[in-house]
C-alpha cells in the first residue's frame, strides 16, 4: 500500500477558508468533509489559491457521465431528427463499464462540426453501430444528449447491411472487409 | 397476509429443527448476559462480497460463547445480514423526472432466518423495517449528485434475532424485541454497502440499540438497567423498552429513531445509550470500509502494472492518416 491517506465519508478535511472543494467532498458548516471512501489527493497550493482537495473512487472515477465525459455506446434506434443510443461505458477507451446501459440521444445538428445542414442521420449511423461520443448535456427526463462533432468521435465499429464486419476507409465511409460494398457513416478518427 | 400460491409453503407454525438423540437428562440452560451493560457484542463486517452488485456487505454477530450442552440446536440466536446495493441506475421508462437519487429499500428475512418460518413474500413487519431503513439512509445519501437515477438497497436477513429464548415460554410471547437488533444491523450493513458502491454520503451511518432490561422475573418494582445491544434470549426478566438509532457520529446527528415499549423516565437515557452503541458499531464500520478501499487500491495497482507490461510488448501505435 502506498502512503496516500484514505478518507472515509464524514471525515473532516479542514476548514473551507484554507481548502478548495473538489470531487468527492462536500461542505458542511465551515468545514470540508469527505463524501466517498478513497485516496485523498491535494493539489499544490499557491499564494492566492488554496489547495484543492479531492477524493477518487478506488475503482474508476465516475459512476454516471457528466457534461464533457467521453462515452462509448451502441445505436439502438434512428429517425431523421436524432439517433438514440445506449451508453455502455465511460471514458474514450471504455475504462468504466456500466452495470446498466444509460439512454442517450445524438441530435442531427450534433453529428458533425461542419456543414451541419447537409448531415443526415441515416447517412451517419445505423442500428448496432458502436459510437464514441461526448456528453454535452444531462438532457431531458430520459436521455443524455451527446455529440459526435469532433474528429475523434463517431462510429468506431460497424456492421454492414449484409451483416459483415466493416473497416473505415475515409472520414465518411466504411467498407466491408474483403468486399467492395461501402456504407456512409460519421467515422471516428482511428487511433 | 394472503398465502403465496406459487410455491410449496411450509407449515405456518414454528418448525423447530429436529433435536437428535441427546441424553434425557440434558438440561437446557438459558444463555445469560456475561458482558457489562455498556459492552457491545463482537461483530464482523466485510464489504464487497457480491461481485455482481455495485456494492455489498455482510454483517454478523457470531455466538459469543461456546455452547455447553451437547445440543445441535443453538441456544442463543446470532445475527447474519447481507446487503446489496444496485445503482446508481437509470430510472424505469415510465418514471417521472427526478433531480436527485431515488432510494428504495427492501428488507427480507430468509425463510429459515428465524425459528418461526418466514414466507417468501415480504410481510408487514419486513416492509416496516424497510421503511425505517429508508429514513435512516435518506438522511445520509447526497442525492443531488445523481440526477435521473435510482438506487436499490436490498437487505437479506439470513439469521434473525429471536424475540426471546426458544426453549422457555418466551417463544409465544413475542414482543418484537429481536426486530430492534435486526434494524440496527440493517442500518450498519446498508451504510457499508452504500460506501462500497461509491455513492456519495455525508457520513457513515451506524445503527445502535439499547434496552431497559429487568434483572429477574420475580423482582417486582425492579427499576431495570439500561443495557446496550441486548440479546433478547439472554434477558429472562424481559425487556421493557428498547430504542434503535441511526447515528452519524462525525456530525452528531440522528437520522432514524425507533423506540418501543414503556421507557418511562428513562427515555432520554435510553436514546443516549443507543447512540453510544451506534458509536461503538461505527468503529467496526469505519475499519471495514477502510480495509475494503485498501484492497481495491491494491487490485487496481496490480492491474495497472500488468497492463503496462502488456503495452510495452506491443509497442507504440502510430497515428493513422485518413483520406476522403
Amino acid at each position: 500500500m502506498s502512503s496516500t491517506s484514505i478518507a472515509l465519508p464524514g471525515q473532516s478535511l479542514g476548514p473551507v477558508s484554507s481548502n478548495n472543494v473538489g470531487a468527492g467532498t462536500h461542505i458542511h458548516g465551515d468545514h470540508l468533509f469527505a463524501s466517498i471512501a478513497g485516496p485523498l489527493t491535494t493539489t499544490k497550493a499557491s499564494s492566492k489559491v488554496p489547495p484543492n482537495l479531492s477524493i477518487a473512487r478506488p475503482t474508476g472515477t465516475l459512476l454516471l457521465p457528466e457534461v464533457g465525459t467521453t462515452v462509448l455506446g451502441r445505436i439502438t434506434r434512428t429517425n431523421p431528427r436524432q439517433a438514440n443510443f445506449s451508453i455502455l461505458a465511460l471514458g474514450s477507451t471504455g475504462d468504466v463499464v456500466l452495470a446498466e446501459p444509460l439512454p442517450a440521444i445524438i441530435r442531427q445538428q450534433d453529428i458533425r462540426l461542419t456543414e451541419i445542414d447537409k448531415v443526415t442521420v441515416p447517412g451517419s449511423f445505423r442500428i448496432g453501430d458502436m459510437v464514441r461520443a461526448v456528453v454535452i448535456s444531462f438532457g431531458d427526463e430520459r436521455a443524455y444528449f451527446a455529440s459526435t462533432a469532433r474528429d475523434e468521435l463517431g462510429v468506431v465499429m460497424a456492421v454492414s447491411e449484409g451483416g459483415n464486419r466493416m473497416v473505415p476507409v475515409s472520414w465518411r465511409e466504411f467498407e466491408e472487409v474483403g468486399g467492395t460494398r461501402r456504407e456512409a457513416r460519421k467515422v471516428a478518427k482511428v487511433v | 397476509m394472503q398465502a403465496d400460491r406459487r410455491r410449496l409453503n411450509a407449515p405456518p407454525g414454528g418448525t423447530a429443527p429436529p433435536v437428535f438423540a441427546t441424553a434425557p437428562k440434558t438440561k437446557l440452560q438459558r444463555p445469560t448476559r456475561t458482558r457489562e451493560p455498556d459492552q457491545h457484542r463482537k461483530l464482523f463486517l466485510r464489504t464487497g462480497i457480491v461481485p455482481s452488485a455495485s456494492g455489498s456487505a455482510y454483517y454478523e454477530i457470531p455466538p459469543q460463547q461456546q455452547q455447553q450442552t451437547g445440543l445441535l440446536v443453538p441456544q442463543s440466536s446470532s445475527l447474519k445480514i447481507t446487503c446489496t446495493v444496485h445503482g446508481p441506475r437509470p430510472l424505469p421508462r415510465n418514471a417521472a423526472f427526478s433531480p436527485n437519487l431515488l432510494l428504495s429499500t427492501h428488507v427480507k428475512f430468509a425463510p429459515f432466518a428465524t425459528r418461526n418460518r418466514r414466507g417468501y413474500v415480504q410481510n408487514a413487519s419486513e416492509r416496516d423495517l424497510g421503511a425505517h431503513l429508508e429514513t435512516a439512509l435518506r438522511g445520509v445519501v447526497i442525492g443531488e449528485r445523481f440526477p435521473k437515477s435510482g438506487c436499490e438497497v436490498v437487505v437479506t436477513v439470513l439469521e434473525g434475532e429471536e424475540d426471546g429464548w426458544w426453549a422457555g415460554n418466551a417463544e409465544g410471547r413475542g414482543g418484537g424485541w429481536g426486530m430492534m437488533g435486526v434494524l440496527a444491523g440493517c442500518i450498519t450493513v446498508a451504510s457499508a454497502a452504500l460506501v462500497d458502491a461509491g455513492i456519495d454520503c455525508v457520513d457513515l451511518v451506524s445503527g445502535g440499540v439499547a434496552a431497559v432490561v429487568q434483572a429477574g422475573t420475580d423482582q417486582r418494582g425492579d427499576d431495570g438497567v439500561v443495557a446496550i445491544d441486548p440479546a433478547p434470549s439472554e434477558h429472562d426478566g424481559g425487556i421493557r423498552a428498547a430504542c434503535v438509532v441511526g447515528y452519524l457520529q462525525s456530525r452528531d446527528e440522528v437520522t432514524e429513531m425507533w423506540m418501543k415499549g414503556d421507557a418511562g423516565m428513562r427515555a432520554e437515557q435510553l436514546i443516549d445509550e443507543a447512540v453510544k452503541a451506534a458509536s461503538l458499531t461505527r468503529a467496526v464500520l469505519a475499519e471495514a470500509v477502510k480495509e475494503a478501499v485498501e484492497m481495491k487500491l491494491e487490485k487496481v495497482e496490480g492491474n495497472a502494472v500488468a497492463a503496462a507490461s502488456v503495452k510495452e510488448g506491443k509497442g507504440k501505435s502510430k497515428d493513422v492518416v485518413m483520406t476522403g
